[in-house]
This record gives C-alpha cells, sequence and structure tokens, in this order.
C-alpha cells in the first residue's frame, strides 16, 4: 500500500469517526440494549393466532392495493417513455418530462402516501395514488432506457421505407422494447407490494397499519403474526415472479425452442 | 449547384436511376466516392462489385436518399432522393431497399415484418391497431407463398435462419410494391448454396413482378450469374463498367471479352 492510500483510508476513517459522534452513534447503548431484543423475540413467538384471518386479509389488501398502482402506473408509463426517449421525441419534450419522472422518484413512495393522504383522505386509495405516482416515475425510466438502447438497424430500414412516426413506434419501437418490459412490470409489482406493506404506517390503507399500532401497544406477538404473513406473501411472490420470467421470457428471448421443465 | 439543377440533362427515358458526377463524403475531408456516374435502365438486373470499403454501400444510399451526395446530381424517376423531405415520402416508399443488416424487427412475426412494407399504404390510425384491408393481407400472402415463407408466416424472426431471415426482407421490400429493388450484399454472409437459393428467389421475384434490381456483390462470379451489367468500384471511382448476356461479356470500351478475361480485369482492378 502507498502512502497515499494510507492517508486516504485514515482520511475515511477519521470523517466516520466524527460524524459518528455527530449522530450520536453509541455502541454501548446498543450493547446494553440487545436483552430487549430478546425479551421482543420472545414476544414475538407467542403468536395470537386469532389474528390470522385478519393478517391474511389485510396482506390481500396490500397484494391488491400494489397490484392496481402497478397496472396503472405502467399504463400511464408507456406513452410516457416514448416521449422521454431520446431518439423519438424532441429536446423540448423529453428534457422537462426527464426532469419531472425524475422528481417523481425522488421521494419514497411513503412520502408520496403522505402526501395523498392529505388530498384524499385515510386509506388505501391515497396508498394506491402513491404507488402509482411512484411507478411512473420508475417505470417510465427503465422503458426509455430500453427504447434508447434498441437496435438502430430496423428504425432506419423502415425510416427509408416511409413510415410515419406513429407507424414506426407500433411496429419498431414497441416490438424491439417489449422484451424488457415484463420483466421490469413483474420486479415493480414485487417492490410495490414491499412498499405497500409500510404504507399503513401513515394511514394509506395496508398491512402495515396494524404493525405499526401493535408494536406502538407493545403486542409483539400480534405485530409477527402479521410481519409473519408479509414474510410468507413477499417470498410466494418472489418465487412466482422468477417462475413467470422463466416461463414466458426467457422464451421470448430465446426462441420456442427453450424448454422449461417443472 | 443551382446550375446544375436546372440543366436539361441527357435524360433517358429509360433511366430509373442516374448518377452524374457523383462525389459524397461523410466528413468533408475524406471523399468516399468520386466522380461516379451510372445509369440504370428499368428492367436491368444491376449489380456494383468491389472490395470492402471502396464506396458501395454509399452508393445505394445515395440511389433511396438516405445521403445526399456533395456534388453532382442522383435522380431517381427524375426526383432527387432525400428521405428527410417530407413531399419525397410517396417515391420513397417505392424503393425496396434491403441493407446489410436487413434491418428486420427481430421480436415480430414474419407477417408483422412484411406489412411493414405496406404501411406508406395504410391509413396511420388503422395501422396502429393492426387493421389491414384484406387485398393487403391477401398480398402479403402471395409475396410470402413468392419467398417460399407462407408456412412461417407466424413465426417470430429472431427464430429463423439466415437464408430464411433473407427471404423476410426481400419479402418486407416486395410488399411495398417497388420499381426497384435495392439490396446491400444480402448473400455475403451465406454458404453458396443459400446464397445461390436466396438470389433465385429475387430473380423469380422479378419477372413475375417486372422489377429492377441493384444489387451489391462481394463475389464477382455471383454478380456475372444473375446481372446483365455489373460496374466495379475501387477506391471510390468506377474503374469498369460491364454488359452481360448470356455468355457474352461486353466492356463497352475494349469490345468483347470473355468470362476469364473479365475475372483477370477485376482482379487486377482490385490490386
Amino acid at each position: 500500500m502507498n502512502p497515499k492510500n494510507n492517508l486516504l483510508v485514515g482520511a475515511i476513517i477519521a470523517v466516520v469517526v466524527v460524524t459518528s459522534y455527530d449522530v450520536g452513534v453509541e455502541p454501548i447503548a446498543f450493547f446494553e440494549g440487545l436483552p430487549n431484543l430478546g425479551i421482543v423475540a420472545k414476544e414475538m413467538t407467542e403468536f395470537e393466532s386469532e389474528h390470522w384471518g385478519t393478517a391474511f386479509w389485510a396482506m390481500l389488501e396490500t397484494i391488491e392495493m400494489a397490484f392496481v398502482g402497478t397496472i396503472i402506473g405502467v399504463l400511464i408509463s408507456l406513452p410516457l417513455s416514448i416521449f422521454a426517449a431520446r431518439n423519438i421525441s424532441s429536446k423540448f419534450v423529453y428534457a422537462p418530462l426527464r426532469a419531472l419522472l425524475a422528481a417523481t422518484r425522488t421521494f419514497p413512495s411513503i412520502l408520496w402516501a403522505i402526501l395523498f393522504v392529505i388530498v384524499v383522505g385515510l386509506g388505501p386509495f391515497a396508498g394506491i395514488l402513491a404507488i402509482t405516482l411512484y411507478t411512473v416515475g420508475f417505470i417510465s425510466k427503465l422503458q426509455y432506457e430500453s427504447i434508447e438502447a434498441i437496435d438502430y438497424d430496423p428504425v432506419e430500414a423502415t425510416n427509408a421505407i416511409g413510415l410515419s412516426k406513429l407507424q414506426l413506434i407500433r411496429y419498431v419501437i414497441i416490438p424491439e422494447s417489449a422484451p424488457h418490459l415484463l420483466s421490469q412490470i413483474l420486479y415493480m409489482f414485487d417492490y410495490n407490494v414491499r412498499q405497500t406493506s409500510i404504507l399503513g404506517i401513515v394511514g394509506a390503507g395496508g398491512i402495515g397499519f396494524y404493525i405499526i399500532n401493535y408494536i406502538k401497544f407493545f403486542e409483539y406477538g400480534k405485530a409477527a403474526v402479521f410481519m409473519l404473513v408479509v414474510l410468507i406473501a413477499v417470498l410466494a411472490i418472489d418465487w412466482a415472479s422468477v417462475k413467470i420470467r422463466d416461463r414466458y421470457i426467457m422464451k421470448a428471448e430465446h426462441g420456442r425452442q427453450l424448454k422449461v421443465s417443472n | 449547384m443551382e446550375n446544375e439543377e436546372n440543366k436539361p440533362a441527357s435524360i433517358s427515358t429509360l433511366s430509373i436511376i442516374q448518377m452524374r458526377d457523383v462525389s459524397a463524403s461523410y466528413d468533408s475531408k475524406n471523399a468516399i466516392l468520386k466522380n461516379v456516374s451510372m445509369n440504370v435502365h428499368r428492367g436491368t438486373n444491376y449489380a456494383i462489385v468491389g472490395a470492402s470499403g471502396s464506396g458501395k454501400s454509399t452508393l445505394l444510399k445515395l440511389m433511396n436518399g438516405m445521403m445526399i451526395p456533395s456534388n453532382g446530381i442522383v435522380l431517381y424517376n427524375y426526383q432527387k432522393p432525400d428521405v428527410k423531405n417530407k413531399s419525397y415520402k410517396k417515391s420513397m416508399a417505392k424503393i425496396g431497399y434491403i441493407p446489410q443488416t436487413l434491418g428486420l424487427v427481430k421480436n415480430s412475426t414474419v407477417m408483422d415484418n412484411v406489412m411493414i412494407g405496406a404501411l406508406p399504404r395504410i391509413d396511420g390510425v388503422k395501422s396502429f391497431f393492426k387493421i389491414f384491408p384484406k387485398k393487403e393481407i391477401e398480398y402479403a400472402h402471395d409475396i410470402l407463398k413468392l419467398v417460399g415463407l407462407d408456412e412461417k408466416s407466424d413465426r417470430k424472426v429472431h427464430m429463423l435462419s439466415g437464408g430464411e431471415k433473407r427471404r423476410v426482407a426481400i419479402a418486407r421490400a416486395l410488399m411495398q410494391k417497388p420499381h426497384v429493388l435495392l439490396a446491400d450484399e444480402i448473400v455475403s454472409e451465406l454458404d453458396s448454396v443459400t446464397a445461390r437459393e436466396v438470389m433465385d428467389v429475387i430473380k423469380d421475384a422479378q419477372q413475375k413482378l417486372n422489377l429492377t434490381s441493384i444489387m451489391i456483390h462481394h463475389d464477382m462470379n455471383l454478380a456475372l450469374e444473375y446481372a446483365n451489367r455489373v460496374a466495379v468500384i475501387k477506391e471510390g471511382e468506377k474503374v469498369l463498367e460491364i454488359g452481360v448476356e448470356g455468355e457474352q461479356i461486353i466492356d463497352f470500351q475494349t469490345g468483347n471479352l470473355t468470362q476469364q478475361e473479365i475475372l483477370e480485369m477485376y482482379s487486377e482492378s482490385q490490386k
């Protein structure tokens, strides 16, 4: 290691120490507090099984919210991503649109949820709006990037035939960028289910409402039931989206000869 | 420039494409083509042969208006080709251009790719929802039968073989109901058997649809076999132009030649 690197490592350590002090990092408190974790863990194992039903319905609501938000978000994203693609739109359209989309991604969906609770009141609808907005920001970005990365040869060839812009989009741009879309939607839905699980904390519907309230009142046993349901649901969705990806997307990208064994 | 445009050039009504003293370059320094003149008559099978980097592809791009000459004049049907010019769009639809990369939409079906050729004739809103007039669909099937791909019309293009992909590109170009077919090294990457199969498809289509074709070849033998006129390009200049009529090969400067002599002249010109 040369002296320059030593200096750099030293500087980083110094910054970590100073900033830790600044924000009040107390390692002693952590170790002193560890037994509390044991208490929580012990209480969590004392399931209150009469809550399974409630937890199931709350999780279903969460998934429904994520589903509706994802689908509406994607539907809005598709035209937006075309307007935001540099190789299709003019600078005066894509530049402001990209700035707007970047702004929607700046805040986590829970902040948007607070805003929409103020706008439409407590309940799942505020959560759906938050998820939709976040999805629009995210899918539009992923999609305009894949539009910008498409193979340019068919675009050039069909331009020489004299297609209109709308026809070019419909017959070249969309089919060429579509294989990525399905996997992006699956990924987004997966992500949105996790996000929606905590939106209840600000009163925007979903299972998070129960979790935060039981924790507030130290009812860890009840909270544990709801958290376990979230865990199972997220794992199940993850597993399902891998299956869907293998079955449909791999086939779309590598042709029909690929066999999927179950 | 103004003068040259207005000059009543010695235009033959037989010609479909004319080039007079054409130069072209991508930047202002290095010319890719230098003073090339060419005259393609209707119904000709014209071949352009030359080493890679000699400027062959540029010639085709000048003919269909993807490039504009820096000097000289290019005429297609007495119009200056320019894909950026909106009033030229109708004429453009009548030039079937097959780039070397083919430019197929790989995630679409054969049928969707072929239909792209018909799109300039179809109303924008209807075409957006893939609503096509019945006679266009029938014509697409006719074309696919002609190139021997009708039973694979629902296949995705990325699943086809190299020869089949070329047939799709040919079908798309024919779907344009073109007056002239431009193809850039369409068989260069194929083995000689498949190459001849593809060339036979084009020859067949040409006879049935009364087409003029201008094709770039890498292989002089293939050019002599399928074309009735061959131009040789070397370093951006046309160094040789010959007519082929059966076994007879005519050089317009030196008179009749044998195929052996022409191949020797060709390999000489490429040195």
